[in-house]
């Protein structure tokens, strides 16, 4: 018994030694990549670089093959590319265990992967039969000279940052929040290789079916410019900040308070159990600024609070704020931007 | 045909994020002294879990992993309707971290020969999200994440899910045994009844499960089998905010049309 288990950390300690290149999931639905991957390939990059190993993309789906040559102008110096009907749209199954055999096969060091609800879905899938390290939600990535990934992630509530490592397992695998990294433009005279892999599953051995699948009936808040939230203080009365969204041409997003309450979608809401939000402008209104609402939308550019409780801790967190109630306040603004939009109009 | 369905619901305890305060000697979160609840996303779970007994019939199970303290959420659970509770405890299991985690509750749900798994869509306290696909994962099992509505199809033995995916939605359909992570205030949690309440603080007892139970070698979980280890932490510095205040919403318009965020 002992023996074996020797015998098993040898071989551990072997896949570890052993183990190289940094992985980049290429995260595609009907050939439209998520934009996240692009960041994450460039944030690759430059890993790669400086363990001096190669950047490599992983592209699975059907007829992706330009996808895979965008990766390599963006930055990859390999392309490894499943192509089948099969994952065709993403379910967890086919992508969890052609994307293990990749991994069991080829051994990476590192593997990214885009913190969208796609990449969360399929990353554990894949972590736990390779008994990989898998850290979650990760804002910053660096690594050491002997190829150690620190994986930092924010803890709870978030003004705390963590680095998690994984010393003994390999790959060191990563999901990472969109929006954190900046994509590289596609380079097109940028030389790779592209690398058809063997698919190693069939329709028939799958355990799911896609029925039907409509995008574009919901709003994604994390790419908005500008938000418009409300929180308690808006007392079920939506309208005056629905108002100010159109004037800004902002998206409507909310705290948890409000979601709860049934006034917004659950999909708008921001903070640590809704999205993580970084708009230019983050308008928040009648929200008291607990911190898992903070966790949320502190990145934000230029913060703006209107509540009627002085002491509300939006007011810490805010460029700009007023005291004062809502309902009053609200349409005046919105008043001031639509005369306003109309002077830059004539100015013009 | 199926004669019901057994469901099992994976709660955890949590420390109360209401209640969470920040050190303001050292700026860091005090989350010791926030009393212990159940993980809100947790509800949603179990509400979904008592939502499909009533339609396919069967029973629903809550689990948890933790200290025999952690037992309080079964009691929640229990009193919520569910029709039993076990407590998975074990001092091997200390120091877990995602890896071990979802092998110990894959190993419980087999366990009870679940059907269904379903889960709170992440837990407040360390936001993963990575524990029911592990569990799926450990046992090849189907799994739904960032589900928002159910359709038992016991005809079919399939369970069919409203998922969010970016941008909008799809209508998947899993085989048995799945595992479901339902997404956070997509359904309406039920009350527990006051019976059902004087029931579960008084004469209900979960059961408890060791690894032994579960056949599990205590060297393959707990701290030293977790292949992420937490290396440092440093803490943020906040984004400096110019925290002006106005009278009246011209002069933030006018404070607003000097920044970028209109040009």
């Amino acid at each position: 018994m002992s023996d074996e288990a020797e015998q098993e950390l040898t071989e551990e300690e072997q896949r570890v030694a052993d183990a190289e290149d940094v992985w980049v999931f290429i995260e595609e639905h009907a050939g439209d990549v998520m934009n996240v991957s692009w960041e994450l390939l460039a944030e690759g990059r430059k890993l790669a670089d400086k363990i001096d190993q190669k950047l490599v993309a992983v592209v699975i789906g059907e007829d992706v093959d330009d996808v895979a040559e965008e990766a390599i102008q963006r930055g990859a110096d390999l392309a490894l590319v499943a192509d089948d009907p099969v994952f065709e749209p993403y379910r967890a199954d086919p992508y969890g265990t052609q994307f293990r055999h990749m991994v069991e096969e080829k051994n990476p060091s590192i593997v990214l992967i885009g913190g969208t609800h796609t990449g969360r879905d399929f990353a554990g899938r894949v972590a736990v039969p390779t008994w990989a390290g898998l850290t979650a939600d990760v804002t910053v990535l660096d690594v050491e000279e002997d190829g150690l990934l620190l994986a930092k992630r924010p803890a709870f509530g978030g003004n705390v940052l963590a680095t998690i490592v994984c010393e003994d397992h390999r790959p060191q695998m990563a999901t990472v929040r969109a929006g954190v990294f900046e994509a590289a433009e596609p380079d097109p005279d940028r030389d790779g290789e592209i690398e058809h892999v063997e698919v190693v599953v069939g329709e028939d051995d799958t355990i799911s079916e896609v029925l039907e699948r409509e995008i574009g009936d919901t709003a994604d808040i994390t790419d908005a410019d500008r938000i418009v939230a409300v929180g308690g203080g808006i007392e079920g009365d939506v309208g005056p900040a629905v108002e100010l969204a159109e004037a800004l041409d902002a998206e409507l997003a909310a705290s948890r308070k409000a979601v709860d309450e049934g006034w917004v979608e659950a999909s708008r809401q921001v903070g640590q159990t809704g999205k993580t939000v970084r708009p230019e402008l983050y308008v928040a209104l009648g929200i008291s600024g607990a911190i898992q609402h903070l966790e949320g939308m502190k990145d934000s550019g230029v913060v703006v609070a209107i509540n009627d409780d002085p002491n509300a801790a939006i007011f810490e967190h805010a460029d700009y704020g007023i005291v004062g109630d809502i309902f009053e306040i609200v349409p005046e603004l919105v008043e001031a931007i639509e005369s306003g939009a109309e002077l830059t109009e004539v100015a013009q | 045909m199926s004669d019901g369905w057994t469901i099992v619901v994976g709660v955890k305890q949590v420390p109360d994020s209401d209640e969470v305060t920040i050190d303001p000697d050292t700026g860091r979160l005090d989350r010791a002294n926030a009393p212990a609840v159940l993980n809100s996303p947790d509800r949603n779970a179990l509400e979904a879990a008592l939502a499909l007994r009533d339609e396919v019939g069967g029973k629903v199970i809550a689990i948890t992993m933790g200290p025999p303290n952690a037992a309080a959420v079964l009691e929640e659970a229990v009193a919520m309707g569910c029709d039993d509770a076990a407590l998975i405890t074990d001092r091997a299991f200390a120091g877990s971290d995602t890896w071990p985690t979802s092998y110990t509750l894959a190993e419980a749900v087999k366990y009870f020969d679940a059907d269904v798994v379903v889960c709170g869509e992440e837990t407040t306290d360390s936001s993963t999200g990575q524990v029911p696909p592990g569990i799926a994962a450990h046992n090849d099992w189907a799994q739904l994440t960032y589900v928002e509505d159910l359709e038992p199809r016991p005809e079919e033995n399939r369970l069919v899910a409203v998922r969010d995916v970016e941008g909008g939605h799809e209508r998947v359909a899993a085989d048995l045994p799945v595992v479901v992570a339902f997404a956070f205030g997509e359904n309406v949690p039920r009350p527990a009844g006051l019976h059902r309440k004087i029931y579960a603080e008084n004469e209900f007892e979960p059961m408890e499960i060791t690894a032994e139970d579960l056949g599990i070698d205590p060297d393959e979980v707990g701290l030293d089998a977790s292949p992420t280890q937490v290396g440092g932490m440093d803490t943020v510095s906040p984004v400096d905010r110019k925290e002006q205040k106005f009278e009246t919403a011209e002069e933030l318009f006018e404070a607003l049309a000097e920044t970028e965020v209109f040009s």
